[in-house]
């Protein structure tokens, strides 16, 4: 094949994987104008990175619940796990496992919950929207006895590497697409999308399906208790209850990224882009002085357009 | 179709016969170790409180049989908490005319779902969602923070009567409860559900206007969830943002509980009813163990869990 050709097949193939995400784009830039527009000093480093600290814990959520959709389930338990992320961090850094020992356990934690809930959806075969459901509510009783109220101890050290003034956040994101794009290139990744998209084809190709899965789920809770574990950095505690609005937030950000519920169908940068999507809205919310809760009406609303667009025009399109 | 109607519901009230059992087994233990538990009037207020799960399970229940489930509850509960005394009209004397216009928006707020996940074919988790975090935003920007009280007459008598030593909320869900055990299983309305919830594509296919029934289905969820929020309005004297929150997992669980299979086309609100009482039951017992709020979530959690192989386990593979 001639240097041309090529090239223009991989512009071709990168344009049909896109395709789904234009209009995505399209809103996502119109925002980000408008908030540009209300907020010249966004463009300043200072505010530009705390824009990034404040967009994290969402982009991850919408990265965990995008994984698990992919796989054709659902977690409905994100929230809670993230509080019990922030819960596990505040309160281990002061044991003697010490501020890395915390880190680690609280990772640890998300991979456990994950597995296990992954465990009782793949292998026995349990609908994930009943197992999350329950798991959440085990999950946030969990974070309630260990730290009933916020509290719990956040190193300063650490507060100021994740939430302070230097670019640590923004690298995390690199590194998180970097993770998944080399996730996908190893039998488990690859398996993931394709045991979403078709399980049935997928077993009988050789695909380890269950192993997907269950990997697909701990990933998933990885992230979610890194995004604790980022929130208690933050604040500076632990809180059990911090998390719950992240449910919501994770699958509206996944659903406009353009995950299906059936699995097998959207992208990581799709989800990773209706949060940052959401992130802006937020933002632009306040500047514009309307009352915080204005943004779920909007939340809302654009969770509805988004998916219900492509079924109108498919039915304008279809002859009658 | 009656015929056609029975071995279906057969296989629903086996399921839920599990919860019942689990009920009777909880209250004549508890009767018997905890004092007071097993007077009437604490039995009564147990089924007293279950009828609001009761009655927002039923749209609950007909959503999951219906294949798909409503997570817009709560906040049509709030909703008709809120809203009712903002509908009450000078020339009202019984109150029943703002209940009705309460009511009729609970609905319409069913239809908006319905058409969008029947006619527009948007996932019911979405639709739902989205409904209830737009409504969400709606209330708060039109009550505020504070409690809206309520002197509505016909509420009142609901919230205070008791008939032959019941409640007249009782008597409420039970009459709720009927018609609806006699939609689902002796009408033929009732068997488009379980046929749409068990595969909508053979359904269409085989000439059920599954836009219609699952319209019809979603419209009946608002309008339950709009009594259950009235119910709630009389019993409490107030109504709030926030007043339905507890409702919506109270809801899904009842049903889950009650072996309605998540996945639907299968079930009954039979097990509903029991998967009510349960749970109030448990939430009676741990108050009364001084249980703190984490533990209550963690058992209520388990429950759940452990009651899963009644659910149904996902067929695909």
């Amino acid at each position: 094949m001639s240097g041309t050709v090529r090239r223009r097949l991989y512009w071709a193939i990168q344009w049909r994987r896109n395709e789904g995400l234009g209009a995505l784009g399209i809103v996502l830039l119109a925002a980000a104008v408008l908030y540009a527009v209300l907020f010249p000093g966004i463009f300043g480093a200072g505010a530009l990175n705390k824009f990034v600290q404040g967009w994290f814990p969402t982009a991850l959520v919408a990265a965990a619940e995008t994984i698990v959709m992919l796989t054709g389930g659902i977690d409905l338990a994100v929230g809670p796990m993230v509080s019990l992320g922030s819960v596990v961090a505040a309160s281990t850094m002061q044991s003697p496992l010490g501020t890395a020992g915390g880190v680690l356990a609280t990772l640890a934690l998300g991979i456990g919950v994950g597995s296990f809930v992954g465990w009782v959806v793949a292998v026995a075969r349990y609908p994930a929207i009943i197992v999350t459901l329950a798991m959440s509510f085990v999950i946030r009783g969990v974070a309630l006895l260990i730290l009933p109220r916020p509290g719990g101890f956040v190193p300063h050290g650490l507060s100021d590497l994740l939430a302070g003034n230097r670019p640590v956040t923004a690298l995390l994101l690199v590194l998180l697409v970097l993770a998944w794009k080399l996730y996908q290139a190893t039998p488990l990744g690859l398996g993931l999308v394709a045991a979403g998209d078709n399980a049935e084809g997928a077993y009988r190709s050789g695909v380890g399906v269950t192993a997907s899965r269950i990997s697909a789920y701990a990933a998933s809770g990885m992230l979610q208790a890194l995004a604790g574990l980022y929130v208690a950095a933050q604040t500076g505690s632990g809180d059990p209850l911090i998390g719950e609005p992240l449910t919501l937030a994770a699958i509206a950000a996944a659903v406009l990224g353009g995950v299906s519920f059936l699995g097998g169908q959207g992208t990581l940068r799709g989800a990773l882009a209706g949060s940052l999507l959401m992130s802006i809205l937020i933002n632009v919310m306040f500047f514009l002085r309307l009352p915080l809760v204005a943004q779920y009406v909007v939340q809302g609303a654009i969770i509805v357009v988004t998916v219900a667009l492509p079924r109108l025009r498919a039915a304008a399109r279809r002859p009658v | 179709m009656r015929a056609f109607a029975l071995p279906m519901a057969l296989r629903g009230f086996g399921r839920s016969l599990v919860a019942y059992g689990v009920v009777a087994l909880l209250w004549i233990v508890a009767s018997a170790l905890i004092e007071g538990f097993g007077v009437f009037a604490h039995l009564r207020y147990i089924v007293e409180l279950a009828a609001i799960i009761g009655l927002v399970g039923v749209g609950q229940t007909l959503a999951v049989i219906g294949g798909g489930i409503d997570l817009s509850v709560s906040a049509v509960i709030t909703v008709a908490a809120i809203v009712l005394p903002m509908l009450s009209f000078a020339g009202d004397a019984t109150g029943l005319g703002a209940i009705a216009l309460t009511l009729l928006v609970a609905a319409a707020i069913g239809a908006v779902n319905g058409l969008g996940i029947g006619y527009l074919g948007l996932p019911p988790l979405i639709m739902t969602l989205a409904m209830a975090t737009i409504l969400q935003g709606l209330l708060v920007l039109i009550a505020g923070g504070s409690a809206v009280s309520v002197d509505n007459p016909a509420l009142n008598w609901l919230g205070n009567t008791h008939v032959l030593g019941i409640s007249a909320t009782i008597l409420l869900w039970a009459i709720v409860a009927a018609a609806t055990l006699f939609w689902l299983h002796g009408t033929r309305a009732g068997a488009l559900i379980y046929a749409i919830g068990t595969n909508p594509l053979t359904s269409l296919l085989s000439g059920v206007r599954v836009a219609r029934v699952t319209l019809g289905l979603y419209v009946a969820s608002g309008l339950c969830s709009g009594v259950a929020g009235l119910l709630l309005l009389a019993m409490n004297g107030q109504g709030y943002v926030g007043i339905g929150d507890p409702y919506l997992l109270s809801s899904i669980a009842a049903v889950v509980l009650g072996g309605t299979s998540i996945l639907g086309g299968a079930g009954s609100y039979v097990g509903t009813i029991a998967g009510a009482v349960l749970l109030v039951t448990m939430t009676a017992l741990i108050t009364v163990v001084n249980a703190s709020e984490g533990w209550r979530q963690v058992i209520l959690g388990c429950l759940i869990l452990g009651l899963l192989p009644l659910s149904g386990r996902d067929q695909s593979r």
